[in-house]
C-alpha cells in the first residue's frame, strides 16, 4: 500500500515528461507522413517529398530529421532532445497523378512551416484537401477523346483516324472505370485495355471507318503507355534516387511490354 | 517556312498537352499555361531542326526549354514546377518509340528491337538530362541554406 503514496522522483518525472513528449511527437510525425504519402501518391517527385517531410519535421520542433523515400515507401527518423529518436515508416501503394492536389499539399506544407499550424488545424486542412473534387466523369471522357485524337493527328493520322481514335478513347475510359472498381492488377488492366483498343482499331479500319490501324492505335497507346514514367525514372536516377528510378524503370518496361502484347495479339487477327 | 504540317503538329501538341493536363487534374488558369508549355516545347523542337538533324540533341534542347518555362511559370503562378514540367514535356515523351520497341520484341525482330530500344533510351535520357540542367541551376541560385543537417536540394 505504501507504494501508492509514493511521490515521483525527479528522474521519474523527467522520464514521464519524455514519454509524453514522445507520444505527442509521434502524433505530429504521423500527420507529416500522411502529407508525405499523399504527395508521393499524386505524383510528387521523391526529392520533393523528402524535402517537404524534412522541413515539416523541423517546423514541428524536431532538431534533426532523416528521411528516406522511394516510390513505394517512406521512412522517417526524427530526433529532439526532449523525446529522443522516433521512427515511423509508410508503405505507399500506387501513383495516381493529381497535380492539383500536389499543389494544395505543397501550399499546406509551406503554410505549416511559415505559420506553425497545430495538429488539429493540420488535420482539418488535410481532410479539406482530400475532399477537393476531381474533374467529373464527363470531363474525363472528353479528356480521353482529346488525348487520343490529338496524338493520332500529331503522329500523322488523317481526320477519319482521329475520329475513330477518339471514339475508342471513350470506350477505353469506360473500361478503365469498370476495371478500377474491381481493383484488378495494373498489368492485367493494361492488357485488357490494349486488347480492346487493338480490336476496335482493327474493326474500324476493316469496316472503312479509319485509314490506318497504326495511326488510330497510337492515339490510344499514348493514353496507356508509360512514356512519362520512363522519362521520370531516368530523371530520378540522374538526380541520385537510384532505387526509385530503377523500380519505375522496370515497371515502365514491363507495362510497355504488356501493352504491346495486347495490341499485337489482337491485330494479328486482322 | 511554317508549313501546314508544322502548324498541325503544333496545334495537336497543344491539344495533347491540354488533354494530359486535364488527365492530371490541373485546374483553371494553370491548365492554359500547362498546355502552352507543350506548344512551346514542340516549337523549340521544330526550330532546333534548322541547325541539327538528329532527334537526340533536338529533344535535349526542347526539354531544356520545357524546364525553363516550367520554372518561370512556377515562380509566376506560385506552385510546384512539377505541374508545368510534366505537361510541357508531353509532346516529347517517347511513347511511340517505346511502343515500337516492344512491338519488335513481340515480333522477335531482335536486331530492330535493340536499335529502337536504344533510340528510346537515348531520347528519354536526353529529355531527363535536359530537364535536370535548368532545374538544378534554378535551385542552385535560390538555395538559401536549408535549416536542417543535410543540405539536399531545396525544393519548395
Amino acid at each position: 500500500m505504501e507504494q501508492d503514496f509514493h511521490y515521483f522522483s525527479p528522474e521519474e518525472l523527467q522520464q514521464l515528461a519524455r514519454l509524453e513528449a514522445a507520444g505527442q511527437a509521434n502524433e505530429y510525425l504521423y500527420q507529416v507522413l500522411e502529407i508525405g504519402q499523399d504527395m508521393l501518391q499524386c505524383g510528387g517527385e521523391v526529392s520533393r517529398v523528402e524535402d517537404s517531410i524534412r522541413r515539416l519535421c523541423l517546423a514541428f520542433g524536431a532538431e534533426r530529421a532523416d528521411v528516406f523515400t522511394i516510390t513505394s515507401s517512406i521512412v522517417v527518423t526524427i530526433y529532439a532532445h526532449e523525446f529522443g529518436a522516433l521512427t515511423q515508416t509508410r508503405r505507399v501503394m500506387g501513383t495516381q497523378y493529381d497535380l492539383d492536389r500536389l499543389e494544395l499539399l505543397n501550399q499546406l506544407s509551406r503554410r505549416i512551416c511559415a505559420q506553425h499550424l497545430d495538429l488539429e488545424e493540420t488535420r482539418r486542412e488535410l481532410a479539406a484537401i482530400r475532399a477537393t473534387p476531381q474533374y467529373p466523369f464527363p470531363v474525363q471522357l472528353l479528356t480521353y477523346v482529346l488525348v487520343s485524337s490529338s496524338f493520332c493527328v500529331f503522329f500523322g493520322g488523317s481526320a477519319l483516324d482521329a475520329a475513330a481514335s477518339g471514339v475508342i478513347g471513350v470506350v477505353l475510359k469506360y473500361l478503365d472505370r469498370v476495371i478500377r472498381r474491381t481493383e484488378a492488377n495494373a498489368f492485367l488492366s493494361a492488357l485488357l485495355c490494349s486488347c480492346l483498343g487493338g480490336l476496335l482499331a482493327g474493326l474500324a479500319v476493316h469496316n472503312g471507318l479509319g485509314d490506318n490501324v497504326d495511326m488510330i492505335s497510337i492515339g490510344n497507346i499514348m493514353l496507356l503507355i508509360p512514356g512519362l514514367a520512363l522519362t521520370n525514372s531516368l530523371r530520378d536516377m540522374f538526380s541520385g534516387n537510384t532505387i526509385s528510378g530503377l523500380m519505375r524503370f522496370i515497371e515502365a518496361i514491363l507495362l510497355a511490354l504488356t501493352i504491346a502484347l495486347g495490341f499485337a495479339m489482337v491485330l494479328a487477327l486482322f | 517556312m511554317l508549313s501546314m504540317e508544322y502548324i498541325i503538329q503544333l496545334a495537336s501538341a497543344f491539344l495533347g498537352s491540354m488533354g494530359f493536363a486535364l488527365l492530371f487534374h490541373i485546374r483553371r488558369e494553370k491548365l492554359l499555361l500547362a498546355s502552352l508549355g507543350g506548344l512551346l516545347t514542340w516549337a523549340v523542337y521544330l526550330a532546333a531542326g534548322l541547325w541539327v538533324e538528329q532527334d537526340v540533341p533536338r529533344f535535349f534542347f526542347a526539354s531544356v526549354a520545357a524546364a525553363v518555362y516550367a520554372e518561370a511559370m512556377a515562380r509566376a503562378a506560385k506552385c510546384p514546377a512539377t505541374l508545368f514540367v510534366v505537361t510541357a514535356a508531353i509532346p516529347l515523351v517517347p511513347g511511340g518509340s517505346l511502343y515500337k520497341t516492344m512491338q519488335y520484341f513481340m515480333e522477335q525482330e531482335f536486331a530492330l528491337c535493340s536499335a529502337q530500344g536504344l533510340n528510346t533510351l537515348l531520347l528519354a535520357m536526353a529529355i531527363a538530362l535536359g530537364m535536370l540542367c535548368p532545374m538544378s541551376l534554378f535551385h542552385l541560385v535560390r538555395r538559401r541554406a536549408p535549416e536542417g543537417e543535410r543540405s539536399c536540394g531545396g525544393k519548395q
